[in-house]
């Protein structure tokens, strides 16, 4: 049975998931909101035209998402520790996790930024806007909407993420579930575990729909 | 206000699309000027050179006294203040209410906040909309959302505004309303307006000039009435066809050898003389009237009649001297 033990065990696993999936959320969207800015406006035809520099950053971003998130997670261990001084525990776990979530995020700005119609960017351009003033005055409020739900659909997936950088020590939810619920033959805590996963997973979305839709003004 | 010289652009592409072949073309200070034409014809190219939206290939394009294409780019967002633009689908900014759009262009040139308020508030009072400004362009209707964009564009005191298509998407009533506050623009604020559309209508009712397009080429350039009354292009008559259609070979007429099928033009004050009474009477013909239509140009009426004359040729070549010194342009089709 659970006793009060396990509850603080699945307390303090949940507040770790939470500290993790809330820092990578941030750190992955306070960099990838510029790089998907980059992506777009350097894109052909577009205000910041820069053929070289938008292959660039659409290589890195496609490279980095190419690598399976378990073996980044493996592969950046001589960074993570260069970062955090460590590769063990929930502080180390956010360096890899925001180094998945950025350039999943990054291209989805790019997607919601790219919807924003041709003809109100030019509109803009023709009562004499500047690159950057379409970028802070056009692009990103009227992609508000869809950015508030790339935030949103980022941080569902590093709830994922971030279970699976609990089985190489990241500790969370993740982590409880392996080592009790899998080696120990504990089902209930696994059951546990899985029943708190889908409540931050919906509490998440929930929250990410109501403000995206409070954002909407079209018909 | 406005010169194009020489003014060539291709789009490149698997079949190139030539939309401009060499135009010149100039427009005055204060006039509302049209370019008609069928879709695909380059009007909507020509009409974005003006603002450099479209860079042209080759040849000048002069605002203003200012080289349109030479410009760089800062000097180019200056020069785009002073050209206000509004478009077929609007462009509003969804994410702004209608106050925010209008007050969008001044921001950009960080005018001072009560400076805004009392510049928009005019604006919004100017195109009837005072009672929306706190709405969002989602909530309004076609010609509200056209009246925001007109209001966004007249905001940083253009001296020049250009319509792309802006009356297209609109319904008849709407479009009449919209060209309605536009013709009000250009008188109070003297503001010169380009407009091009592939509507006959909004031509007629608010142009002083028109130029007629096709394949990226200017066919005719002159006074709205000439164009619609004396052109002699291929294209203005291909333009023009369903405007002043008349179905001549379904017309009821008399088949007599003596009938000769005149077609008679009235232009000004003309248009509303008697003169077909006049005729009869003095100069004893009968007239069959076929067909006629009474129109305006702009401010100017305009009319236009199908009628046989029967009579001697000595009484037709009278009637045709006397409707001549009334001002009235005979054109004989058959006899």
């Amino acid at each position: 049975m659970i006793g009060s033990g396990v509850i603080a065990m699945l307390w303090n696993a949940t507040l770790e998931t939470l500290r993790m999936v809330t820092a990578s959320t941030v750190l992955a969207t306070l960099l990838g909101l510029p790089l998907g800015i980059l992506l777009t406006t350097t894109a052909p035809r577009h205000v910041l035209e820069q053929p070289v520099l938008h292959r660039l950053c659409s290589g890195v971003v496609n490279t980095l998402r190419s690598v399976p998130f378990i073996i980044l997670m493996v592969a950046i261990i001589p960074l993570t520790r260069l970062v955090v001084g460590t590769s063990i525990g929930t502080v180390a776990a956010i360096v890899p996790l925001t180094m998945a979530a950025t350039p999943f995020f990054a291209r989805l700005v790019d997607g919601a930024l790219k919807e924003v119609d041709a003809g109100v960017i030019e509109a803009a351009e023709s009562v004499g806007a500047s690159p950057l003033q379409i970028v802070y005055k056009v692009l990103i409020p009227e992609a508000l909407p869809a950015l508030v739900l790339a935030v949103t659909l980022t941080a569902v997936n590093l709830v994922g993420y971030s279970a699976m950088a609990g089985s190489i020590g990241g500790g969370g939810l993740g982590d409880l579930a392996i080592r009790y619920g899998y080696q120990r033959f504990r089902g209930d805590i696994m059951l546990a575990t899985v029943v708190i996963l889908v409540i931050l997973v919906q509490g998440t979305q929930m929250m990410g729909d109501t403000i995206a839709r409070r954002l909407y003004h079209r018909k | 206000m406005i010169t194009f010289k020489n003014v060539h652009k291709t789009f490149p592409g698997k079949t190139a699309v030539y939309a401009l072949r060499g135009i010149d073309l100039s427009i005055a200070a204060g006039e509302i000027f049209g370019v008609m034409g069928p879709s695909g014809a380059g009007k909507s190219t020509l009409i974005r050179c003006i603002n450099m939206l479209e860079r042209p290939d080759s040849g000048e394009i002069w605002v203003d006294g200012v080289l349109m294409n030479s410009l760089n780019p800062k000097d180019l967002r200056e020069a785009r203040k002073k050209t206000g633009m509004i478009f077929q689908h609007f462009n509003l900014l969804h994410s702004r209410t209608v106050y925010e759009n209008i007050a969008f262009p001044l921001q950009l040139s960080r005018q001072p906040g009560a400076k805004i308020l009392a510049r928009v508030n005019d604006l919004a009072e100017l195109v009837g909309l005072t009672d929306k400004l706190h709405n969002y362009p989602g909530q309004l209707s076609g010609g509200q959302m056209q009246r925001v964009g007109i209001a966004r564009a007249l905001a940083s005191e253009p001296k020049l505004l250009l319509c792309d298509e802006a009356t297209s998407a609109l319904d008849p009533d709407t479009t009449t309303s919209v060209l309605r506050l536009l013709k009000t623009i250009n008188e109070v604020l003297k503001l010169t307006i380009v407009l091009i559309t592939h509507q006959m209508d909004v031509i007629q009712g608010i142009c002083d000039r028109a130029a007629v397009m096709e394949n990226g080429v200017l066919h005719e350039v002159g006074p709205v009435i000439d164009i619609f009354t004396r052109s002699t292009s291929r294209a203005s008559q291909r333009m023009l066809g369903s405007f002043l259609n008349y179905p001549i070979d379904q017309l009821p007429r008399l088949e007599d050898p003596d009938h000769v099928l005149l077609r008679l033009t009235f232009i000004g004050a003309e248009a509303h003389q008697p003169i077909i009474s006049q005729l009869i009477r003095t100069c004893q013909v009968d007239v069959n009237i076929l067909y006629g239509r009474l129109d305006h140009m702009k401010n100017t009426p305009f009319g236009m009649l199908l009628v046989q004359l029967k009579g001697s040729r000595e009484q037709v070549a009278e009637a045709t001297r006397f409707l001549e010194k009334n001002q009235v342009e005979v054109e004989v089709i058959d006899r």
